[in-house]
């Protein structure tokens, strides 16, 4: 068990090392959210008032940039696996003694980790453009919990993909499905504006439920009812795409 | 005594070969030896129908050099991944150090060493990091680590490259990392899929050096898998051809070469367009020949005295009017083992697919 736990340690360096050394990669993981936070709020943030009630669209936008950022920086683990299983690394690992899990574990707990780099930046920029905290600063802390298990929730989708194809097209295919995820949850207006198949999408859609917990902690403070919904849609989708990924990975050692 | 005692555990006579061997009643042993590797009916197929592996049998004794030898997509891969765990059996059994491969295969991963084809390393590693990862990944005692990163890394001349990512590394200085990272649990058997194809000359030989030396010195067994008769030939204790999943032959080089029982006359047709049917019906009429074969522009002839059957040959070929453009008489060397075998040579399949046609022996 501790074996297993150091193994996932040594992965989880690995994987952010990468990142370290390549970090073209992560640059748009900052740059699309921040430019989408941008061009959303210089679009609607004068209007948000008299078309929604929204007195700080910047409060309004900020967790969709989060999101954005976080579904970006959780698909990394998805195309380092297919470049693990071309290059032929993905095989040394499974020969080596530790168990399977720990080949998922570790590229799931750097994603998490990248993730909450990522939200973390992406907070401050929006700080300094005034978006506020309500919830004061236990909730940038709570934000970054909820950005970091959804990252570690979102993230098993695109291993599932990887570890079943090793394909790479496949595997940023696994990105781009978090865009309409994104887009059906209330993501530039508040969903009673919806019209009705819209709206009914968007409340089936776990996304609108983690919108909203995070949105809560910036515009209106503790809403435990919210945030213990954005914390049930992120078990959700972790049960979802946990058992998808093991399949997957159990699928490729046969 | 003492110095036996004090030497780390790969170079003690392993107490696991004892347990093995007293408990292992359904293991081939021959003698005192245990086999590192066996082998039973191994079978690999994949959907829908390719045999890729077709029933093979292995019996590999402790501290052999095997030499698996065979020309690409004969199955020697699909063998290596089945043997290493990294690909289930369809049919069949075989045990690694005594351990199943299919149900005790953690055990069989703790135990092998393996390098798998095309040097499989991560190039945005350094060569110390693939060390030390792998050795961690193996269990290596966390004070043991660095020591033992450091020994192989001189060992394969890395020293001065440990801290450069592997993306730099030269192809030679690539196949030593990935035979180190084999090594950092000094496992006792030790699995290599091509080790040097694709390498230079120099390159080749500074890793025979070292299979030869961990060999002798510290008794590892080898499983290598080889498209090049001569590694085979300078390696192998015992080697085994692979054709089409199957094993046609198999024994040491020697023994192998000896079987062809004659001197090879080579016969080099003028050209491309000589009609080598016909000169095979001439040589065959000769008569007292142990074995007549076309092979793309030679016809190769098996007799027990080749000097006395030069001269009938190319009066038969003459005769025949079939222009002769060489004729080279040889002692057996793998590859006419190799071709006796299959019907073709080994490395000729690399480059190109040859007409082949062969006469019964």
């Amino acid at each position: 068990m501790i074996d297993t736990m150091l193994d996932v340690y040594q992965l989880t360096l690995r994987s952010l090392r990468e990142v370290v050394r390549q970090p073209a990669f992560e640059v748009q993981n900052y740059f699309i959210p921040l430019f989408f936070f941008a061009v959303t709020v210089g679009a609607l943030g004068n209007v948000s008032e008299r078309a929604f009630g929204l007195e700080n669209y910047r409060a309004f936008a900020m967790p969709v940039a989060i999101l954005q950022g976080a579904a970006g920086g959780a698909s990394y683990s998805a195309l380092a696996m297919v470049t693990d299983i071309e290059r032929g690394y993905f095989d040394k690992l499974l020969l080596t003694p530790t168990p399977r899990i720990s080949l998922v574990l570790g590229r799931l707990f750097g994603d998490g980790i990248r993730v909450v780099i990522i939200t973390a930046v992406i907070l401050i920029v929006g700080a300094i453009f005034g978006t506020g905290m309500e919830a004061g600063v236990a909730g940038y802390i709570a934000i970054l919990i909820l950005a970091g298990l959804f990252g570690l929730a979102y993230a098993g989708f695109g291993l599932a993909i990887a570890l079943r194809t090793g394909s790479p097209q496949a595997a940023q295919a696994g990105f781009l499905i978090f865009f309409p995820l994104l887009f059906l949850a209330p993501a530039f207006a508040p969903k009673e504006f919806f019209s009705p198949w819209l709206e009914f999408l968007a409340t089936i859609n776990p996304v609108t439920y983690i919108l909203e917990g995070m949105r809560a902690l910036i515009s209106e403070g503790w809403d435990w009812e919210k945030i213990g919904a954005a914390l049930l849609a992120i078990a959700v989708l972790a049960a979802i795409n946990m058992p998808l990924a093991l399949w997957a990975l159990r699928h490729r050692t046969a | 005594m003492w110095a036996l005692y004090l030497a780390p555990a790969a170079l003690r006579p392993s107490a696991v070969t004892f347990v093995t061997l007293a408990c292992s009643s359904t293991l081939d042993i021959i003698g005192v030896v245990a086999s590192a590797i066996v082998a039973r009916g191994l079978r690999r197929i994949f959907p829908p129908d390719l045999a890729a592996v077709d029933g093979i049998d292995l019996d590999i004794e402790e501290g052999r050099i095997f030499g698996f030898l065979g020309a690409n997509g004969s199955g020697k891969t699909t063998t290596i991944r089945m043997l290493t765990t990294l690909l289930r059996p369809t049919e069949g059994s075989a045990t690694v150090d005594g351990y199943d491969v299919v149900k005790d295969a953690a055990k069989v991963r703790a135990r092998v060493g393996v390098a798998l084809q095309e040097a499989s390393l991560d190039l945005v590693m350094t060569g110390r990091e693939t060390l030390l990862l792998q050795a961690r990944l193996y269990r290596v005692p966390r004070g043991e680590v660095r020591q033992r990163v450091g020994d192989l890394l001189r060992i394969v001349d890395l020293e001065e490259a440990a801290d450069r990512r592997v993306g730099t590394y030269s192809g030679g200085m690539q196949r030593r990392l990935d035979l180190a990272a084999a090594l950092v649990h000094r496992p006792r058997i030790v699995f290599l899929d091509e080790p040097t194809s694709g390498l230079d000359p120099i390159s080749r030989n500074t890793i025979w050096r070292y299979v030869e030396d961990l060999n002798r010195n510290d008794g590892v067994t080898f499983f290598l898998t080889t498209q090049y008769l001569e590694e085979a030939d300078r390696l192998a204790h015992e080697v085994a051809i692979m054709e089409r999943g199957r094993i046609v032959a198999q024994g040491a080089p020697a023994e192998l070469k000896a079987s062809i029982g004659a001197d090879v006359v080579t016969v080099r047709l003028e050209d491309r367009n000589a009609q080598p049917d016909r000169a095979l019906a001439a040589v065959k009429a000769i008569g007292g020949l142990t074995d007549v074969r076309v092979v793309g522009d030679s016809v190769v002839v098996y007799t027990k005295d080749g000097s006395s059957a030069i001269a009938p040959i190319v009066l038969a070929l003459n005769e025949a009017t079939v222009a002769v453009e060489e004729v080279t008489l040889a002692r057996p060397t793998l590859d006419d083992v190799f071709l006796r075998k299959t019907g073709h040579h080994i490395e000729a399949q690399d480059r190109e697919p040859e007409g082949v046609e062969g006469a019964a022996s």
